[in-house]
């Protein structure tokens, strides 16, 4: 094969390797009700794992709080995705019309919690007892409440 | 030596003239005062319906509305043209629980004075010298709009003498256990204000008292918090209970919204800051009410 074959054969690879990945990573968009169950499991595993700090935290199981605080980091930065216009839907979920209103402060506020799980994270790595307690102190209030409270109606119990 | 003797005597003059608002406004308060002060304001939730969300604290302006019409919160930062600088200790005290401005003006019962006149002299004392320390903010009050006719003339005060429960001031604030919980509950807290349910005429249901109001202020479902083990808090230990108010952490893993979650973060103050004994004597007075049977939402 001569040398130009070659070059013409790799870029045809390439541009076939490329149309196939985009394909493969493509996502249809995702329906609001899809959304809405997607999200609410997500919320079901945060608050667990949020659970799974205070309880560690008050047996003073420090370091075992870290992989907690990881999936909340992780989950953190799903939640703008789970949030595609069209899905407000008072009826089935307690998402306020704010978040698609005001979208760049629920963005930030998502990212806000990623801030502070790893904060969380980094805290419970150490062991310290007394400045993990401090951080889980604030953490419902300024990690899950600052997004709760603008963008989320409260629940009745 | 005339001129040096009139000068001395105006500028004399000119000094007690300066001071006449200070007088008027009794001696200075401690350091400890204000602080006890700042402390019985996060009591209170921070007066937060006195602070529009993100706005000025305790500048005023955020609205609620009633069947009687719309009222805005008004200024109480120690602003002398807009807020309450020039009002002297007992008007501010007065406004608080009897509410009446200095102009004998009656103030509306979205102010719930008459749930904070179950609190103690000697806190009201301590939460005015507090306000006189905070930002002054100028900020002009805006007038409320009654659509109900004769309602501040003829339905108010028939409402007021006929149907709105009101708290009795103790002879001081009890300091430990139930009974201080039970204070800071009833009057302080003014829990009952958002949590009891309301009869026919919107006057507070002791009856079934903080047995939850499926439509609370802001049009927000407050919860049933008597120690009802299935539509209440019975299934919350004392433990739980004193977390929540300090942390907004339910025993769930969910937390704190809406109002609840505005209270407990305060302004300057607010639950969150309320020592351990204060939140575990309001823990333990809330497990010794009547629990009721009442379910607020789904």
């Amino acid at each position: 094969m001569s040398p130009r074959a070659m070059l013409c054969a790799s870029m045809v690879m390439a541009i076939a390797g490329a149309v196939l990945v985009s394909c493969a990573t493509a996502q249809a968009p995702m329906s609001a009700a899809d959304a809405i169950e997607k999200r609410k499991a997500l919320m079901k595993e945060q608050g667990a794992a949020w659970k799974n700090v205070q309880d560690k935290t008050k047996a003073g199981d420090i370091k075992a709080v870290v992989p907690d605080a990881e999936k909340l980091a992780m989950t953190a930065k799903q939640i703008p995705a789970l949030f595609p216009d069209g899905s407000l839907d008072p009826e089935k979920s307690a998402a306020k019309p704010e978040i698609w209103q005001k979208k760049g402060e629920f963005d930030a506020a998502a990212k806000n919690l990623e801030t502070w799980a790893v904060k969380l994270k980094d805290t419970a790595a150490t062991g310290n007892a007394e400045q993990t307690q401090a951080v889980v102190k604030d953490f419902g209030r300024q990690a899950c409440g600052t997004c709760h409270q603008p963008f989320r109606v409260p629940p009745k119990q | 030596m005339w001129s040096g003797v009139l000068g001395a005597a105006l500028a004399t003059c000119l000094l007690l003239a300066a001071a006449i608002p200070v007088w008027a406004q009794g001696t200075p308060a401690s350091a400890a005062e204000v602080a006890r002060g700042k402390y019985i304001f996060g009591a209170t939730g921070g007066c937060g319906c006195h602070t529009v969300p993100k706005g000025p604290i305790n500048a005023g302006g955020r609205r609620y509305d009633g069947p009687f019409g719309t009222v805005f919160a008004t200024n109480i930062t120690p602003d002398r043209q807009t807020g309450i600088g020039t009002w002297t200790d007992e008007q501010i005290i007065t406004a608080i629980r009897l509410g009446r401005r200095p102009n004998g003006e009656r103030l509306l019962p979205v102010h719930p004075f008459t749930v904070f006149n179950g609190m103690a002299e000697e806190d009201l004392k301590a939460v005015v010298a507090f306000l006189r320390t905070t930002p002054p903010v100028n900020r002009a009050n805006q007038p409320k709009k009654i659509t109900m006719p004769l309602f501040e003339s003829v339905f108010l005060p028939t409402w007021l003498a006929a149907f709105a429960p009101k708290e009795s001031p103790p002879p001081k604030a009890p300091t430990a256990g139930v009974a201080r919980g039970e204070y800071l509950v009833r009057a302080v807290g003014h829990c009952g204000e958002c949590h009891s349910p309301r009869t026919m005429t919107m006057a507070t249901d002791n009856s079934r008292f903080l047995a939850g109001n499926p439509k609370g202020p802001e049009d927000q479902a407050m919860p049933n918090i008597t120690p009802d083990p299935d539509t209440g808090i019975g299934k919350w230990s004392v433990e739980e209970i004193a977390d929540y108010l300090g942390t907004g952490n339910k025993p769930d893993g969910d937390v704190a919204g809406g109002l609840m979650a505005e209270v407990i973060d305060g302004t300057l103050s607010g639950y969150k800051d309320l020592t351990q004994a204060d939140r575990v004597a309001i823990a333990q007075y809330l497990k010794s009410i009547p629990p009721i049977r009442n379910k607020i939402g789904k």
